[in-house]
């Protein structure tokens, strides 16, 4: 990153003032900025390491070499290599928090602009990398988070900040509190999720009523803390859960969907699985690409000791939306409904495991089909 | 039945290859998925630096932006998205916590525990190219003690299993044993050349003790208090739905519990939010307590002679997804009743003794005391005097003149009042202690613990 040490740039072209479109595209903000985001929304995370390698002599700026860097890191990540990921990040030579990483260090590139160039991601990643690398690290990864925490609250009670720049913010101590969540969830330390849930509950009702955005939040909020007190065995709090978002939700299909499937849940949970197939086929009726009505009424047929339909359920949405459909956990599902199936399950499993290796995305993990 | 779930065990017992195969999946309760760090962002933490949007013109770009990376990432129509860009983005802020909702199958057979209830999927496999007919299928549970008959379609048997084709079905059993468990499946069926096959197979599981439970009990004056301790020995946290005591015939039993600090009370989120009470997994303890009282039923001198049982906890709990156990424990006993024949009170003691003259050695004084027959029976006549062998050198309080005072019978349940003249030689608190009661028809001697204490003054 010797790239980024001050040094310096062309002056701008006197007269014009070159801010002023200068940041109406992605592209505008980094050079093929447009390209990369599409391809990672491909899961084409190969094809980001590759261009990286190739555009890096190319860049300009101090900030593309933190976007590219990013893009790298990320893509590291999500294919899983995370000693690569681990060197790549030592290889920073500053700290994140280096004035090398500031706008106002380079006036002749930014000449009206001050703050960090870092992309968010990175301190997110420097945060939960260790956890990646192993699972003995979740606490490192824990208390980096809380870090990151802190940080991020220190830069809301700035008053420096654009509208724009305090939602970011806002959202990222949004983010970095449901990362956190996480941690302590996979710890099944399940009193501090639901401390953590609450005050983002509670945050999120004083910001006020507000648009449907904040009702979809509040809501996905609700049902997760459902999800949780569900998954330690707390059924009358999950159900008082679900009652509280009933209560709130207007018509739109999203949130529909969303009381629905909990409403399966609770049927679930009380064993009537012919109720929990009913609401999730009412799901589906109204949202094709319900994925988690998918797999969770595939569950529920096994259950119902149907397992050819369960298999069926699952292979028709594969077919149907791929790029919806495919994720582990419901190939995890097919896999164990096959090898309950069939004698050659083997056989079965390497044919789905060679369609998922043509259509998967570079992050897919396909240590999911057991082949 | 360890590592997958999913088991094909060998075929024991059986002669040559076999049309069926049996396969078994322990179907507990399906888990929500959790993944840890989902990598999914918010496009503008990746796309620009953290303070970028400050710049008021990049702020004012925002919008445009926004939109330029909607437009990209979801296209026009979601419906016809062709991306994966559901496994990058945030659809929610919540997403990032990681638990979409979807539901995991059971993936090891995992421990299973007494109080709980094993429930096995089972498919019949027909594995041949031809129809396999007439088949008989049981599932039954061995223990050491006992076989429990889950499933017989002997007397209905399945007609026919075709090449390829499958039979299923589902067995539920409470665990009520402890150790070794064998599920065994047996089928019996017509091959293709008419000949009659038998098929077993045996799937073999451990069931263990989920909890231990130790108890003490305490009786402070006529309150018995009993401390239940619950450790989880499982692997799982356990939710603790109810640990109730359910007292003997004789008695009343109240949960106390800590007075909960409440700050905030009343609204419907803090409801919800209650906090559980969860048991942590390998050694987790949680401690009950529970106030023990006579319940008086007609006379309250009337007991259960020789009983010192005080009840039995039933305890239930929830894992995943609401998997419940429940487990009762023994019959707990109380410290032994010691049913007291008869009871001597004290009536009526000088709080202050005063000695009258500085110099004076020692003073007199009474006490009025009463002795009750506990029993529906006559008792007595008695004697009463104070016993020397106290562990004091010194007899500080004696009792004046005739050591040994006679008292008439007393009927049943009855009682009578006496004075004790008693003589102190000592200033202070002095204890009188030691006071016995002889029963002299029964030959019997009681210790009635009376412990009366005077105190002695100097004017």
């Amino acid at each position: 990153m010797s790239e980024l040490d001050p040094a310096p740039a062309p002056a701008p072209a006197a007269g014009a003032d070159p801010l002023s479109k200068a940041y109406g595209s992605l592209n505008e903000v980094s050079p093929d900025l447009s390209v990369l985001h599409d391809l990672a929304c491909r899961g084409s995370w190969l094809t980001i390491l590759d261009k990286v390698i190739q555009a890096r002599p190319h860049l300009s700026k101090p900030h593309h070499h933190l976007t590219y860097f990013s893009y790298n890191l990320l893509s590291l990540i999500k294919l899983r290599r995370f000693s690569d990921a681990l060197n790549q990040l030592d290889s920073l030579d500053h700290s994140l928090d280096s004035p090398n990483y500031l706008y106002q260090t380079y006036p002749k590139h930014y000449p009206n602009q001050c703050g960090s160039m870092v992309p968010f991601i990175l301190r997110v990643l420097h945060a939960e990398l260790p956890a990646k690398v192993s699972g003995n690290s979740r606490q490192e990864t824990l208390d980096r988070l809380y870090v990151l925490l802190e940080f991020v609250r220190g830069k809301l009670v700035s008053d420096i900040l654009s509208s724009t720049s305090r939602a970011l913010w806002e959202k990222r101590e949004c983010f970095v509190i449901n990362s956190i969540i996480s941690h302590h969830l996979s710890l099944k330390q399940y009193g501090v999720c639901l401390d953590l849930i609450k005050y983002l509950i509670q945050k999120s009702e004083s910001d006020g009523e507000g648009d449907d955005h904040k009702l979809d939040h509040r809501m996905g909020l609700l049902s997760k803390l459902g999800y949780i007190q569900m998954q330690y065995g707390d059924l009358d709090g999950a159900k008082a859960t679900f009652g509280l978002i009933e209560n709130q939700v207007d018509d739109r299909v999203e949130l529909r969907n969303l009381v629905g499937r909990n409403k399966a849940l609770i049927y679930l949970v009380g064993k009537d699985y012919v109720s929990a197939v009913r609401e999730y086929d009412e799901c589906i009726e109204r949202d094709g690409n319900d994925v988690v009505a998918i797999n969770n009424k595939a569950l529920c047929l096994m259950y119902l000791r149907d397992l050819s339909d369960s298999i069926k359920v699952l292979e028709s949405s594969l077919e149907r939306i791929p790029t919806m459909a495919l994720n582990e956990t419901l190939v995890v599902n097919l896999c164990s409904m096959y090898e309950l199936a069939y004698v050659n399950h083997a056989d079965i499993k390497k044919t789905l495991s060679n369609w998922i290796a043509r259509v998967a995305p570079d992050d897919f993990d396909s240590t999911c089909t057991r082949v | 039945m360890s590592g997958t779930n999913t088991t094909a065990a060998t075929p024991g017992g059986s002669i040559g290859p076999h049309a069926l195969a049996f396969r078994v999946m322990r179907l507990c309760r399906p888990t929500f998925q959790v993944d840890t760090t989902p990598l999914r962002f918010d496009p503008f933490d990746l796309l620009a630096g953290e303070d970028f949007f400050d710049d008021p013109i990049a702020s004012d770009n925002f919008s445009s932006l926004k939109s330029a990376v909607d437009s990209q990432s979801i296209g026009s129509d979601s419906s016809a998205d062709l991306t994966y860009r559901t496994r990058l983005l945030l659809d929610q802020p919540s997403d990032a916590m990681g638990i979409p909702g979807l539901l995991v199958l059971p993936q090891s057979f995992g421990a299973i525990y007494l109080g709980e209830t094993f429930c096995s999927y089972i498919s019949i496999n027909n594995s041949s190219n031809f129809e396999v007919r007439e088949i008989h299928i049981k599932a039954e549970i061995q223990t050491e003690r006992q076989r429990i008959m889950l499933l017989d379609t002997s007397k209905s048997p399945v007609e026919s299993i075709r090449a390829g084709g499958r039979y299923d079905f589902i067995v539920e059993h409470d665990v009520k044993e402890l150790g070794a468990h064998t599920l065994v499946c047996t089928a019996l069926y017509n091959d293709n050349e008419g000949d009659r096959k038998y098929l077993p197979q045996f799937f073999k599981f451990m069931v263990a003790n989920p909890l231990s439970v130790r108890t003490k009990v305490r009786v402070v004056k006529d309150t018995t208090f009993l401390e239940a301790c619950l450790e989880n020995n499982t692997k799982s946290n356990l939710y603790m739905d109810q640990v109730d005591f359910e007292p003997a015939q004789n008695w009343g039993a109240t949960l106390l519990n800590a007075d909960h600090h409440s700050s905030e009370k009343g609204d419907k989120i803090s409801e919800v939010f209650k906090q559980p009470t969860l048991i942590r997994s390998g050694g987790g303890i949680h401690n009950y307590l529970y106030q023990l009282k006579m319940v008086s039923h007609g006379s309250p001198r009337m007991s259960v002679e020789g009983s010192n049982i005080l009840g039995k906890l039933q305890i239930t709990w929830r894992t995943n997804l609401g998997e419940p156990g429940r487990l009762q424990t023994q019959q707990i006993l109380g410290s032994p009743i010691r049913h007291k024949e008869i009871d001597l009170q004290a009536m009526d003691v000088p709080s202050v003794i005063n000695l009258e003259k500085p110099f004076e050695a020692s003073i007199l004084f009474d006490v009025r005391l009463n002795l009750t027959n506990q029993t529906d029976r006559l008792l007595g006549p008695f004697e009463v005097w104070l016993s020397q062998s106290g562990l004091s050198s010194e007899q500080v309080v004696m009792v004046n003149g005739i050591q040994t005072m006679a008292l008439p019978r007393l009927q049943a349940f009855g009682s009578s009042d006496f004075h004790l003249n008693l003589i102190a030689t000592k200033l202070g608190v002095q204890k009188i202690t030691g006071i016995i009661v002889f029963d002299t028809s029964e030959k019997k001697t009681y210790d009635p613990m009376l412990n009366l204490e005077i105190f002695v003054d100097a004017n």
